[in-house]
Formats: C-alpha cells, structure tokens, sequence
C-alpha cells in the first residue's frame, strides 16, 4: 500500500514539476531579436533540379522534378519585412484556377519582374498580375495571405534566361507557415498534382517563423 | 433493488440537467447548425440515464457482489429476472422509436430540407446584379472552388467576383454551389453545420442561413494530399448586411485586375486546360 502511494505521489510531482516547468518556459520566451528587421530571401524554380543554373543537385534522386532551391525550408524573423527576390528559369504550364495569376499579400500589392518580350529583348515592370496561361509557378503562403505568380520565361528569350521576380511581404507572429506552389506543374504526373506536387523538397515547403 | 432505482433517477436527474446546460457543436451559427446541435443536445440527454444505468450498475455489482473470501469458487447462479428483462427491452424500444420518428422529422424539417436543396428552389447560376439589403429573401449563390489546397470563393450575384475568404451576411440564405478544380475536397464550414463533397466536374448544392455574426472555420475534410491537413481557413465571417456590402465592393475593386482573364461564373467551374504537367 504504502509502495502504491509511493508511485503515485510521486507521479503528481512530476506532473507538477513539468506544468511549472511548461508555463515558466512559454512565459518566459523573449520576442525573436530580429523582430522588426529586413530579411533576404534569394530563391531558384527550375524545371529539373539537376539541371539548375544556381544551386543544382545533380545527384538528387529526382534529378529531373521541378523545384525551388536551394531549399525549401526557410527560416525568417517575425513581424518582420521578407524581400524576396526569384530567378525563375521554367517554362509555362498555366494555372489551374486563373485567379492566382493575381499578387496578393505583398508590400504595395504588387511584384518586380524583370523578363524577355517575344524579340527576345530584356524588360522589367512592376505587375499587379499576369496572363495565368504565362504562369510557370506560384510562391504562395495561404496562411500569410501571400500569392505570387511567377512567370514563365519567354520561348524567345536567349538560351538560359531568367526572369528575375521580386517583392517583399510581412510575417506575423512565431510559427510554422506551409508553403507551396498552385501551378499544377508536376510533369508526367496525373493533372501535374503528382511527384514534386506532393512531395516537401521540391514544390512545398515549410516557412519557420522565429 | 429499489435503493438502486431511487439513485438511478436523481443522478439521472442530475445528469440530464447538466448535459443540457452544455454547448453542442456546431453551435448556433446557422439555422441548420443549430438543428444539428439541438438534435445532439436531445441524442445526449437521452443516452445519459442508459449511461449512468450501466455505469451504476457495475459500480454496484463491484461493491455488493464482490468477492467475499480468496477462494476461487463460482457465484450464484443467476435465474433471470422477467419484470427487469421487460423493462429493459420496453424502454429501449421506446428510446429507438422515439430517436427513428424524431430522426425522420428531422430530415424533413424546413432547415434541413434547404441545407440540402430538396425545396424545389431553382438551382441557381450565372446571376448578375447582385443581391442587396432590400433583397432579404433572395438567395446568394457563392461557388465554393476547391483545389490543393485552398479554397476560393465565387459570388456569383456580384458579377462572379472570386475571393479567398468565404464572408456571408447575416440572415441572408446562401446558396453554396460546391465543387472541385482537382481531385476530391470536401467543403466543411464547421460553425455554419455545413459539409459538403467537392467533387470536379460536380455542382453540389447546399443552403444555409446565418444567423449569428463572427467568425466560423472552413476546412477540407477529405484527405487530399500533402498539405490537407493546412486547407483551413479560421476568416470565414458572418456579418452584418452593410459590413458585407462594403467588404464585397473592395473585393469587387481589387478583383479588377484579374477579371478579364478569369472565366465568366458557370455552376461547373472546370476550366481549361484539363490536364497539366505533360
């Protein structure tokens, strides 16, 4: 008897133990020290991760899925400013649903795109939105409200060309933010859902909020 | 015997006052979620007398037929009991051909007919011109667009303006037409008491009237893919008819940039190309 009583006093002081230990942690937790502060985003979407022009990983087991790289998990302060700059280096594949070809969720409500004209001749232009049969991906973060199309390079544009897509947006508070991309751009998988679609590595990711 | 029936009666007592006093999901949002509450609150309040029936008894037994000695030997044979066995079976019927006629007009009341659109209304599509607040009785068709993996509105009495939040005035019946740009979604406004398939290629239509303001949940409630878990939306609201107009005006404005290329309202949101990634 007196063992039992032994096993379960004991038992409730540890459930004591760690509540104090739990709520002294969560109170105690400082605001992230880069709170308030600019932070730099520089990201690559190519076609075939193997083949990619900045951070290429020819060795990966899929080689040949499209991607965001270097990686897609990112960590960045909160209740911060996020300048994200792009280099998109795919073709189109066109949005399944045309109303992401809209910017949402940006400073200023809109995007900087330096591109190639049908000559094959740079241009650069702040868009609110694009033509979404032009859409090569997103860089969508629902939670946040961010929807960015990127577009495609231009067939004509000189071999190995960039568009260059960049805008800023601000996080909210602490926490983990999924990412991910509504262009259904998952070749050789049903409707271009499969593959890199459903896979983090490639076309979704995790923001990490600190 | 009756020492046990005179406790089952005052905690049942008890009991059923207390399970009353409780909020049942989906709370009282809409018509039809209230229906579905007041349906769970009733289901509750009759089971927990069954519950506490069991739970007494086995409290009861454990204490009064506990073993007496340490010796493994059989109890007394047990005989039956007709009076209890025909209680038993009595009120239990009674309870299921309560819960089977309840059930059933249930499904036929008004709210519940509207949730699923077995009143006859016209199925909607293609409306302009919006419905306003002298237009209390007009239908508002709002096209819930699934895809992986959000959710995306279409108001189809306000020029097919699409939105990424699901807003709704109060006391105004919607007519939600629900469906899929991709693979099998299902729409669950959990606040309002609505769960409908999306399915592509399907208009499904379901009603509801809101009846409270504030904020309510959507959320994707078939499992479709790698972030299923993340199609929510805790910015759904329920507000006032002047809030709503001033909110669908803005969203009217800033859905000018991209309305020329969007397709024109249709109940079968499917647009082209079918396939992709190839």
């Amino acid at each position: 008897m007196l063992r039992r009583v032994s096993f379960v006093g004991a038992g409730v002081v540890v459930v004591v133990i760690a509540l104090v230990a739990f709520v002294g942690l969560f109170m105690l937790r400082q605001p992230g020290a880069l709170e308030g502060t600019t932070t730099k985003l520089h990201l690559e979407t190519v076609a075939a991760v193997g083949q990619a022009l900045e951070w290429p990983r020819p060795n990966d087991p899929h080689a040949d899925w499209v991607g965001y790289l270097p990686t897609t998990t990112w960590t960045v302060p909160a209740n911060s400013t996020i300048q994200v700059q792009i280099d998109q280096e795919d073709g189109a594949s066109g949005l399944r649903n045309p109303f992401w070809g809209k910017v949402f969720g940006t400073e200023g409500g809109n995007m900087h795109v330096t591109f190639f004209d049908d000559k094959g001749n740079p241009q650069e232009s702040d868009m609110t939105s694009i033509d979404p049969t032009q859409a090569a991906h997103t860089f969508a973060i629902p939670d946040l409200g961010v929807f960015v199309p990127l577009l495609a390079v231009n067939p004509n544009a000189p071999a190995n060309s960039t568009n260059v897509i960049t805008f800023s947006f601000k996080t909210k508070g602490p926490g983990r933010y999924r990412w991910q991309c509504f262009v259904p751009c998952g070749a050789k998988t049903i409707f271009g859902n499969g593959g890199p679609m459903q896979t983090i590595g490639y076309m979704g990711g995790t923001v990490i909020v600190v | 015997m009756w020492r046990l029936l005179v406790i089952w009666v005052i905690l049942s007592a008890v009991g059923v006052f207390a399970v009353l006093q409780l909020r049942y999901p989906p709370y009282d949002q809409s018509l039809q979620g209230q229906d579905q509450a007041r349906t769970l609150a009733l289901l509750t309040a009759l089971a927990t007398p069954v519950f506490l029936g069991v739970v007494i008894m086995i409290l009861y037994s454990a204490v009064y037929f506990r073993r007496k000695t340490r010796d493994l030997v059989d109890g007394p044979p047990m005989l039956g009991h007709t009076p209890v066995q025909i209680a038993w079976v009595a009120i239990s019927s009674i309870l299921v051909l309560f819960l089977a006629v309840f059930g059933i007009a249930t499904l036929s009341s008004e709210n519940v007919a509207q949730l699923v659109g077995a009143t006859g209304r016209t199925i909607g599509g293609g409306q302009t011109g919006g419905a306003t607040s002298g237009e209390e009785n007009k239908e508002i068709h709002v096209q819930v667009i699934a895809q992986q993996w959000y959710f995306t509105y279409r108001y189809a009495d306000y020029g097919g303006v699409e939105t990424t939040h699901l807003y709704l005035p109060l006391n105004h019946p919607i007519e939600l037409h629900v469906t899929s740009l991709d693979i099998v979604h299902s729409f669950w406004a959990y606040e309002l008491g609505v769960k409908a398939d999306a399915n592509p290629g399907v208009d499904n239509i379901f009603h509801v009237t809101p009846q409270k303001t504030g904020s309510f949940q959507v959320r994707c409630s078939e499992l479709c893919g790698l972030w299923h878990g993340h199609m929510s939306d805790s910015a759904g609201q329920v507000v006032n008819q002047t809030d709503f107009d001033t909110w669908i005006a803005q969203q009217q404005k800033d859905f000018e940039t991209i309305a020329k290329v969007v397709p024109s309202y249709a109940p079968y949101y499917f647009p082209l190309p079918l396939t992709k990634g190839s």
